[in-house]
Formats: C-alpha cells, structure tokens, sequence
C-alpha cells in the first residue's frame, strides 16, 4: 500500500470526507407521484427514472484520484407509489424490494465493445424487430438506446469536470469510454465503476461482481505486456478500484449495512480440466488482505487442481477477521447445475450471488431466496402426535408428509412474481437485444432457490427422539410433549439432558447425521420435478439468510433441549449449544449429506480463535482444513477468526472497534454497525481454539 | 484396561508435524507454579465449574449427594447433569484403551493425508504409561508425538519413547534447585531422560515455557544451549512466552492461582544464547 492509497483510505473510508457532497434526500416518491399523474406506464417509467437520476447527480472528480464517480444522491427515486404498489401487491407476487436483484450482470457485453458498437447493434435489431412489425419491441429497443445516450451524457459531464479540476488522467478515460471500449487496464476498471454506479442508480441492487479475474484479465494482460503497468502499479490500480465499493455502500439498500452483494468469484475449473486461477485473481487477494475493508467480498471457486497456496492466501485473509473468502466446491457445484438442467458451459461460469447462492452470469434470472423451509418447524408440527406413533418410523414419516406439505405451500406463494424493468441490467444480460425483451420479463434460466433453516436443531430433535424416546426408552413421549408445551417450566432435568447429552449434529455421530442427511433428501425430493411460474424449477439450498431469527422467533421449544424463540444457527451449521468435539468431527458431519441435491447455497461455517493463526505454519494447517472439507465432499466453506472477548469488549465499547469486521450470513459488515440481536448471535457461536 | 483423558482436541496446529488430534491424559507428577492445565495435575476427575454466569437456581445443591460441600465433592456429575446453563463439567473422562484407540484410527486417514498423526499430552502422559502403551500398540499406521516433561522413570521414558515417532519435551529450568522450587521437583530424572533421547535417534523438539524471571535469564537459556550441543535429531528449541492468561481454569477448580513470580513482568525471550550455538529456535 502506497501513501496515495492510504490517503484514499484515510479520505473516504476513516474520515468519510466525500457524504460532504451528498446533495438534500429527495423524497423517495415525488417521482412516482409525477408518473402516475403523468399516466406514464411502467416500462417507460424504469428508463426514465434512470434519466432523471443520472441529470440530477453532481459530478465530483478528486485531483489525485485515478478512478472517479461518486453518489451525490442519496436516495433513489420510486417509480410506483405506495398506492400503486398496493395494488400490484394484490395482483402479483413481489419478491423483496420488487426490482431485479442479486443477478450478475454480463459486464464485458458493454465493456469489450463501447456504446457506440452497442447502439449500432441494437439500431439493427430495431429495423429487424420493425420488420416484424413487433411494435413494442422497438419501443422497449428504442428505450434501451436512451438509456446509453443518458449514460454517455453523464459520463461526458464527468470528462469535463475532470478537466476542471486539472485530474488528466479521469478526463482522459472518460474521452475513450464508455464511447468506445477500453485501451487500458485502467480504462477498463473507470468502465467498470461508471456501469456499476449506473445499476446501483437504476435500484438495482446486490449487483454482485462475478467472474472479475475472468472478464478483465484481457486488460490487465495487455498493459503488463506492453509493459504500461508494473505489477505493484495494477495492485494500487485495484485497490484504489477496490475502495470504490465502499464509498456509496453505506446508502445500498440491504437487510443490514454490508448486506450490498459485492461478491467477487475468483478462480474456477474451466470446461476443458485446467483451473481459471491467474495472475489477476491473486492481485485481487492481495488487494483485499492489505486493504482489510469488507468490499468487494471474495470467493474462491476451489476444485482439486487448487494449490496449497492458494488456499493459505485465502487463509491470510480469513486471519485478518473479515469474514472471507468464502470457499465453493467446483466439483460439487457444478454436477449440482447440470444436473438442474443448466447446459454444461453455463454450468461452469457459475458465481455466487449476494451471499453464496449459485447463479450463472449472463443468462440467469434465477431468485435464490424466493423463499425457506423451516425443517425445525416441520418437527414441531408433528409433536403433538408423537405419543400416538408406536415406532420411531411413523413420528418420521409424519415430519416427512409435514415437509412435503410446507414445501408445496411455498411454491404456490412465489406464482406470478412481477419485478419492475430493468433495461440497463437487460443490456447486459444475453439476448435481451435480440428477444427485445426486458430481463426482468426472465432469461434462459428462471429457476426459484429455497433455503432450509435450523437443520441441525432439527436433526438433534429426531435423533433425541429416536434414541431417547424410542430406543433407550428413557423418556415417556407424552412428558417430551408437555415439557415443551411448558416451555421446559418443571422439567428443567429433562431440559438438560435433551440439550447436552443427546446426540448432536457435528460430531460425526451416524445416529444423527444420517437423519440430517434424510432430511435434505425429503427437501430435495419433494422439490423435485415441480415447476414455478416461469417455467424454471425450484432448488433446494443449506442456506438459511437472516430466516434463523425469523423461523425461531416465537417457534415452541423442541427436543433438542432448545428453549421457545431461541435462535437457530445459522447456514450449514451445528446448533447453537451443541457440543461439538472438534473440527474434524465437524466436516466429517457436515459432508455426508448428498449436497448436490441440495446445493442452491448454504455454507457450514466455521469459527476459529484468532490464536490458531499465529504463525505461518498454523496458517497453513489451518488452510488444510479448508481443503479436506472439500475432498470429504463438502459444498460451501467459510472459517471466521473469531475472538469473543473481543466482541463482548466492542459491545461496551463500540467507539474502540469501527473495525471489527465479522461475518453475519452471508456477508460481512462491521459487528458496531449490526442490531444487537445479530451481534448477539454471533457471539454465541461455537468457536475453536488451538 | 481404562486411562483418564481431560481432552481432546483436533485440528491441533501447534502439538507436532502436521495436522494432529491430541490426546490430554490426567495427573502430573510436577507442580509447575505457571500450569495453564491445572485440571490435568489431579489423577482423578474432577468437577470445573464456571460460576460467573450463575442464577443461583440452586439445581446443584438439591442434587448433590454431599450437601453441596466441595471439600467432599467426587466429581459424581449428579450437578452437571441438572445445570440449566451447563455451566458444570467433569474433567476427566474414563476411556477404555481399545475405545480411544478406536475413535482416533477413524481420523487417522485425515491425518495422515495432512502430514500429521496424533499426539499425547497431559498433565504428563508418562503418568499413566501402561494406558499409554496399550493404546499406541492399537493405532496403526498413526504418526505418534508426545508432549513430556520428562519427569518419569528412565525404564518408563524410554518403553515410551521408543513407541514414539516424535518428541517434544520440557526443559523448564537448568538450575535444580530452582526447578525444585517453581515445579515441585527437582529435574534429575529430566535431565537423565534428556541424555537419552538425544541418542535415541528420534526427532525431537525442546519447548521453554519462558518465565519472568524464573528461567528467562541469559545463564539459564546458555546452560540449556549447551546441554542441547550437537543433539543430531533436535528439531529446535522453541520457546514459549508466559501467558497472563494461564491462571484462568483455576478459579473453576475451586483454587487459587498463586502464580510467585510476577506476572506483569514481559518475558526476555532472547534466543542469541542457542543461534550462537547453532541451534534453531523459534518463538511461539
């Protein structure tokens, strides 16, 4: 790191200087109000709120900086009103915020070819789409090419105020893009912020990265090779890039602060055997460990050809306490795609989405968190029949029938999503131009991802039952039932057996993980072959999003010894309280399921103390775990160096921690910043020590 | 037969080559005033309990089968059990010698795969030898360290030994008066069993748990040094900085932590006196 980058730092990162030029919050539906007085419909709505974005923001271009573009408006306009949306919400099935989202956009369809080229193609498939006489689609074609005038214009104001300011080099890259392509690496990464800033102002939002080291290596190369950058100039290139996902983040909208979707793949098994890892997916890292900031969020795709030190690189950066790299498991992943139906070279350009869902860059308009099946909730609506089943079997069975039931409810409520359009997400998403047809209409992949919660409080739950109740016969069934009515009240023994003597998921105790491993089946099965709205299929995942505070929260106590409300744990991980021998016992437990049945994404995650990183050697052990976890089959890995104390210290004292970063989900963000409730949660996690 | 074991821990980074599980066996014959293990000094089990976030739902006491006395306690478990936060445990678990023999040959794949095995620790494993020597004659094909003090019968030390593919022994302190002094005994048998091993052919480590001002001086690192003189098969000396939290576990043992040096102090942990000498050393 240079003194210009630590000044970077220093400016929009420690001192948040650059929120001076946020202009006065619009109101977020004045626009929609003027829309709908207007009359105007909703397509042409999405275009023109872009527009109107774009003209009311401020060109801000810093002297020394190389990469510009800044948010001067906080909030970004509706393009329904409250009333309007009322009504769709009657009508339709909205998911989340109503826009499209946690798709990974096709950079490089702008970015290797320039505006200019863009809107001749598009020109040409207006006369095609005229000959067809398909009136609409010319319009929708017509909108698209507003919206890259509008960019232009905007990206010009820019050029000009670089040259106001004396700042040559920002003025000098927006001469060349996003006009025509770009002829530096440089270049290339000014292109990249300029088209991300533009989604981010268009309410799309988790605009995740993907294949980065993939799509901007032709850049990179070319300048080392002309001999235009060092390897340490196209580090502080990066990182400089880097620091600009942090400058507007804080206005993303997201479920917390740091839940943005800034996810970053790097690496990856390519169709012909060899492994996608290059030069610049190392500078990535680098970049990252020295910056230790929680954007761009880096994953690792792994798979048997990774080498050792990849995995100890990835190790470094899990030491420095920011929650990632997440590791994927090719060899798991990508069987899982194809055998959802993706052709197989889409298969393998996979990435993960906001948190570690599986999408397909490009053709993929996949929702990966449509919804989530409480597993532990199955168990409890069965309980009140669990004094009339004789054999462990029929108490099963009954969960069994409870899942398929709940499953079939879920995917009944995701019929007839709508989303508003997207037309500069459909710029860079495959046929749109061709289809004239907008992305949030759908793509060649339209598939609906659920996530399963509290699976390990689940799985203790029957086996406690199924040893305790049936086996041993220890416990009459009908007292389990009334102590968990009671909330446990009088039946404090049978609470603490439940909780810490029964069998428990990850320790690689077969009584257990085998009905883990059944559960995912019956999830997997009852998905199997039943399609959503939009013709694509439903994936099941080990995934849990913040959905392990929403299922527990007022769900009854359970077997498991759990209390009425506790939280579950979260992803693909053993209960809260459970306790676990160790880490191998661990990933013994959590690689026996058949995880490509279930693989839409879901970590286990892993918390060690920041002690077991102390040397080189340790670093590299630690690594180790990391890639045993995926010999042993696992899909989705991520290890936290965790210190409690620490966290327990922040909690009094947040003013001495701002940067203690931690892992909540799916994504990392700054543990002062996160509600109590996730802090709290975090802090009861298991953690290993040395 | 049955041994007693305070722990298991795996994914051990710090305990021998490789990625290990280690195995900690109860009862030590030293008093080092500095233990960080105290529940692995005791032969038998023993109740620890961490009272710091404690009701006071008086489920322990009514359970108790000696009114709750401590002086009287046997480690029963009759309280873990009923502990409504689970706040109670038992150091100690009995282990028969073929079942713990069984639980690590299932990891030992894994294991080995990472360059590692499994490694003995304690208390002080020689302590229980004859459980020590049955186990190891169970595991096959296991990669098997040990961490000693080296305080045993010189017979003991090198039956052991011998089984061993890895040793990392104490040499806390030279002088043996001091050493009498601050573990409780003085280091004949250590120093006698350290003329063995450095013959014995067998790679081995020697660990300095650095004190303030017990053994971190000059005079005392220089003696070691010379001792370890031309010892083909020693690894390196490393040396371990006195932690302040060591005295934690003693207060969930129902003792005090009188630790007689002072803690505050930073330890000198200046490895010129082996350099000099030519022998490795690393600070962990």
């Amino acid at each position: 790191m240079n003194t210009h980058i630590q000044n970077l730092l220093q400016f929009f990162i420690v001192d948040k200087k650059h929120t001076e030029y946020r202009q006065k919050p619009i109101d977020a539906y004045s626009l929609a109000q003027e829309f709908a007085t207007q009359g105007k419909d909703y397509v042409e709505r999405a275009e023109q709120r872009l527009l109107w974005m774009l003209s009311h923001e401020q060109p801000v271009v810093f002297k020394d900086e190389k990469i510009a573009i800044l948010r001067t408006m906080p909030v970004i306009a509706e393009i329904h009103t409250e009333q309007e949306m009322a009504v769709l919400k009657q009508e339709y099935h909205i998911h989340e915020l109503g826009k499209v989202c946690n798709v990974n956009p096709g950079y490089s369809l702008l970015l290797d070819v320039g505006f200019e080229q863009k809107t001749d193609e598009i020109s040409k498939a207006i006369l095609l789409h005229q000959t067809k006489g398909d009136e609409d689609g010319v319009l929708y074609l017509q909108s698209l090419q507003r919206v890259l005038d509008a960019i232009q214009q905007f990206a010009d104001r820019y050029r000009a105020e670089a040259e106001r300011v004396g700042n040559t080099v920002v003025a000098e890259s927006f001469t060349q893009i996003p006009r025509r392509k770009p002829k530096t690496f440089l270049q290339a990464l000014q292109f990249f912020r300029l088209l991300h800033f533009c989604l981010w102002e268009s309410y799309n939002y988790h605009n995740t990265i993907g294949r980065f080291d993939q799509y901007m290596i032709p850049y990179f190369q070319h300048d080392m090779e002309m001999g235009l950058l060092t390897r340490t100039e196209a580090l502080h290139l990066l990182e400089e890039f880097f620091i600009g996902f942090n400058k507007d983040s804080d206005l993303y909208p997201g479920m917390q602060q740091g839940d943005n979707g800034q996810s970053m793949v790097l690496g990856g098994l390519n169709e012909d055997g060899s492994d996608a890892f290059n030069d610049l997916s190392r500078l990535c890292m680098e970049a990252s460990l020295e910056l230790h900031l929680i954007d761009p969020k880096i994953n690792l795709r792994v798979n048997s050809k990774t080498t050792d030190d990849v995995y100890a690189l990835g190790t470094q950066m899990t030491k420095q306490g920011m929650g990632f790299p997440q590791y994927t498991n090719d060899e798991i992943a990508i069987p899982a795609l194809i055998r959802w139906g993706y052709a197989e070279q889409d298969a393998y350009q996979y990435v993960v989405a906001a948190c570690w869902e599986l999408i397909i860059p490009r053709v993929a308009m996949d929702i990966v968190n449509v919804d989530g099946l409480s597993f532990l909730g199955c168990v409890v609506d069965a309980l009140p029949s669990l004094p009339d089943c004789l054999h462990y079997d029929d108490f099963a069975d009954l969960v069994r029938s409870i899942l398929e039931h709940k499953v079939t409810e879920i995917c009944a409520k995701t019929a007839n999503v709508t989303m508003e359009y997207a037309p500069l997400l459909s710029l860079m998403m495959d046929g749109c131009i061709s289809s004239a047809r907008d992305i949030s209409l759908g793509a060649t992949y339209n598939n609906y991802g659920i996530h399963g919660t509290g699976l390990s409080s689940a799985a203790d739950s029957l086996a406690a039952i199924k040893t305790l109740v049936f086996e041993q016969k220890r416990i009459d069934a009908k007292t389990l039932v009334c102590a968990l009515e009671a909330n446990w009240e009088d039946y404090e023994d049978l609470r603490a057996l439940m909780r810490f003597d029964a069998p428990k998921m990850g320790n690689d105790d077969d009584r257990v993980d085998s009905i883990a491993t059944q559960l995912l089946d019956w999830f997997a099965d009852s998905l199997e072959g039943k399609k959503n709205d939009r013709g694509g299929i439903f994936r099941a995942g080990t995934g849990s999003a913040m959905y392990y505070l929403w299922h527990a929260n007022g769900l009854g106590a359970t077997p498991d010894g759990r209390d009425c409300g506790e939280a579950f744990s979260c992803n693909f991980s053993p209960s809260l309280f459970a306790k676990v021998r160790g880490p191998l016992s661990l990933i013994s437990s959590f690689s026996k399921a058949n995880l490509i049945r279930v693989a839409n994404g879901g970590p286990l995650t892993i918390e060690l103390h920041d002690t077991m990183f102390r040397n080189q050697e340790s670093i590299e052990k630690v690594a180790a775990m990391v890639k045993t976890y995926m010999q042993m089959g696992g899909m989705q890995l991520q290890l936290n160096a965790v210190n409690r104390e620490k966290m327990l210290d922040a909690q009094k004292h947040p003013e001495k921690y701002r940067n203690l970063i931690v892992r909540v989900w799916g994504w990392s963000g700054y543990f002062v910043e996160l509600d109590k409730v996730y802090q709290d949660h975090i802090i009861s996690r298991m953690e290993f020590s040395l | 037969m049955k041994g007693l074991v305070f722990d298991i821990k795996e994914w051990a980074v710090f305990d021998g080559p490789g990625v290990r599980t280690t195995v900690f066996l109860k009862g030590c014959p030293l008093r080092c005033a500095w233990c960080h293990n105290p529940e692995g000094i005791s032969p038998k089990p023993q109740l620890l309990v961490s009272d710091a976030s404690c009701i006071h739902c008086h489920a322990c006491e009514q359970v108790c089968p000696h009114e709750a006395n401590p002086v009287q306690c046997t480690a029963c478990g009759a309280c873990v059990a009923v502990c409504p936060l689970h706040l109670r445990n038992i150091a100690g678990t009995w282990y028969e010698a073929k079942d713990l023999a069984s639980l690590l040959q299932k990891q030992a794949r894994v294991l080995k795969a990472n360059g590692g095995g499994v490694t003995f620790s304690g208390g002080e494993p020689l302590y229980q030898h004859m459980f020590l020597k049955e186990v190891i004659g169970y595991l096959d094909g296991v990669h098997i360290a040990i961490e000693t003090s080296g305080h045993a019968q010189p017979k003991v030390f090198q039956d052991i030994i011998s089984l061993c593919d890895y040793i990392l022994m104490d040499l806390k302190v030279m002088d043996a008066q001091i050493h009498q002094q601050y573990c409780g005994q003085d280091n004949h048998l250590i120093l006698k069993n350290l003329t063995f091993l450095k013959q014995s052919g067998k790679p081995f480590v020697i660990r300095i748990p650095v004190i303030p001002q017990v053994n971190d001086t000059l005079e005392n690192f220089e003696k070691t040094a010379q001792v370890l003189e031309g010892a083909k098969t020693l690894q390196y000396v490393e040396l371990l900085p006195y932690q302040k939290v060591a005295g934690a576990k003693y207060q969930m043992l129902g003792q005090h932590y009188r630790p007689g040096f002072d803690e505050e102090r930073k330890p000198n942990v200046d490895p010129t006196a082996f350099e000099r000498l030519g022998i490795p050393c690393r600070i962990l």
